[in-house]
């Protein structure tokens, strides 16, 4: 695997990255959701 | 009333005792003892260590917490644990005068954290005459962001330097936080000026780039599988940064690291600055029967971490096999009414393969247990408290091979252009009976990207937990 530089780009680019801080976000509660049902 | 003693004030300490607090009221008295009068916020220990965050900002004092959530707070060290029944509690050493504090507890918590052993590798850390940098403490910390600094000066006026990090005992931990340090000193080095004038070796007991000491992770990429291991060698290469793996350091002498591989061959390697993470063990409390003998046998393990649900003495092979022998409820089988949390806790073996040499040497990857883990542990344990004394039964249980844990690892800590890598995996533990795949994880819920996002959630994570451990407004909403 190598990191191209249109990984680069993604990587920086702020309006997707603002996106995927967002799903970011929904996955982690998602997961502590499970976790706080034990 | 019931008495409750936690014994240290980190991630699961901490998170218990704010549990414990909020359920049991002022009905029943719950201690904190903890050596620290303050709670750190560890993972930003790594932009301290690079210059990049001031000290204080990790730091906060933990009675005025405990005062609004009618808990006692005690700055001592616990030094004996007396578990026998009828006649229960601690004895601590308090930090100011040394004088002796005797608690006596119906419900005990343990949750000290590690004890950093540098000891176990002649010439390692900071500390009595050692050679190598540490991000494990504060002071640690700061030390290694004074020597890094002064490594900057010496690349600026031309010098090259070669910088180690990693880890720096076979069976160390904690592969996580020494890979933020790398990466955050490499983003650091660029952005000085001085990055050609470093040479960059990541040296680690891992089975591979990028196993963590949890067997690696691997995540479903457009239909592929892609590895932790591809992608971080991916990072590596494109920083460059030189990689060792699956070796274990021996020994440290100034300006030289002795380590041995998994092929049993014996080798030096030469550095001006390194940073190694240290082996941990159990803190080394006392565990004094009503005799006066000793019980440690009944509470803890050779390493001195406590023993609980697990089930012990498993093979590797066969603990693979058996996710369900990790603990649920993280209670001592000899005592019901100690538990433990956090690192604390005795895990029944390693997650990633260990493998032993031919010369002997076991070069193993401990298992972490993160903060988000540690965290959940605590309430999970603080609620079967609050169970057990409310209901006479307990309700909570979470294993780590149950458990979904998210780790964001910090590749650079500017808003602009700096960078983490966001893991999600579940379960912490691979279970290849839920999970029929090589991983033995959910590919549907294994996660793993990096972006400026990752950077952004990094900051998020620093304010929002420092928020939610001094237990403001809100702070139960805030996940472990």
């Amino acid at each position: 695997m190598e990191i191209t530089p249109k990984d680069k780009f993604w990587m920086n680019f702020k309006l997707y990255q603002l996106w995927r801080f967002i799903v970011l976000n929904l996955k982690i509660l998602k997961a502590v959701d499970h976790s706080k049902r034990s | 009333m019931a008495k409750v003693v936690v014994v240290g004030a980190g991630f699961a300490g901490h998170t218990a005792a704010l549990y414990l607090g909020a359920k049991l009221g002022k009905q029943h008295e719950v201690t904190v003892i903890s050596n620290r009068d303050v709670f750190a916020y560890i993972p930003s220990w790594v932009w301290v260590g690079v210059g990049h965050m001031a000290p204080e900002k990790t730091i906060f004092k933990l009675k005025p917490v405990y005062d609004r959530m009618g808990i006692k707070f005690i700055h001592a060290a616990v030094k004996e644990v007396h578990p026998d029944a009828g006649d229960q509690f601690v004895v601590g050493e308090r930090a100011e005068t040394g004088e002796a504090v005797r608690v006596e507890y119906d419900y005990l918590v343990i949750a000290p954290g590690p004890k950093l052993n540098f000891e176990g590798t002649p010439g390692l850390g900071p500390d009595g005459g050692g050679f190598t940098n540490s991000i494990c403490s504060l002071p640690h910390a700061v030390q290694t962001r004074d020597n890094y600094l002064a490594a900057i000066e010496r690349m600026k006026k031309g010098e090259k330097l070669k910088m180690v990090i990693g880890t720096g005992h076979p069976g160390a931990t904690c592969q996580g936080a020494a890979f933020e340090y790398i990466i955050n000193v490499h983003k650091d080095l660029v952005k000085q000026g001085v990055r050609q004038n470093a040479e960059l070796l990541w040296l680690s007991n891992e089975a591979a780039v990028g196993d963590f000491g949890v067997r690696g992770i691997q995540v479903n990429k457009n239909g592929k599988l892609l590895s932790s291991q591809e992608f971080i060698e991916a990072v590596f290469k494109d920083y460059g940064i030189q990689w060792q793996v699956q070796t274990g350091v021996t020994k440290v002498e100034d300006g030289l690291i002795h380590w041995e591989n998994y092929a049993g061959e014996q080798g030096t390697t030469p550095f001006d600055f390194s940073m190694l993470i240290p082996q941990f063990k159990g803190q080394p409390m006392k565990y004094i029967g009503k005799d006066g003998g000793d019980v440690s046998a009944k509470v803890v393990n050779a390493a001195g971490f406590v023993l609980v649900d697990g089930i012990y003495g498993l093979s590797y092979d066969v603990l693979k096999r058996n996710p369900d022998a990790w603990p649920s409820a993280y209670q001592n089988p000899n005592y019901a009414n100690i538990f433990a949390a956090g690192i604390a806790f005795a895990p029944p073996g390693p997650i990633s393969v260990p493998h032993t040499n031919k010369n002997g040497l076991a070069i193993s990857a401990a298992p972490p247990r993160t903060g988000m883990v540690s965290g959940i542990i605590g309430r999970v344990v603080a609620l079967n408290i609050v169970d057990l004394i409310t209901k006479g039964r307990m309700t909570h249980y979470e294993r780590m091979s149950e458990m979904v844990a998210a780790c964001v690892a910090s590749m650079g800590d500017s808003l602009w252009d700096g960078s983490a890598v966001t893991i999600v995996m579940h379960p912490v533990v691979p279970d290849e009976k839920r999970f029929p795949n090589e991983s033995g994880r959910d590919l549907f819920v294994n996660h793993m990207e990096m972006g400026v996002a990752g950077a952004w959630m990094k900051f998020m994570l620093h304010y929002t937990f420092m928020w939610k451990f001094k237990a403001l407004p809100g702070w139960k909403i805030i996940p472990e």
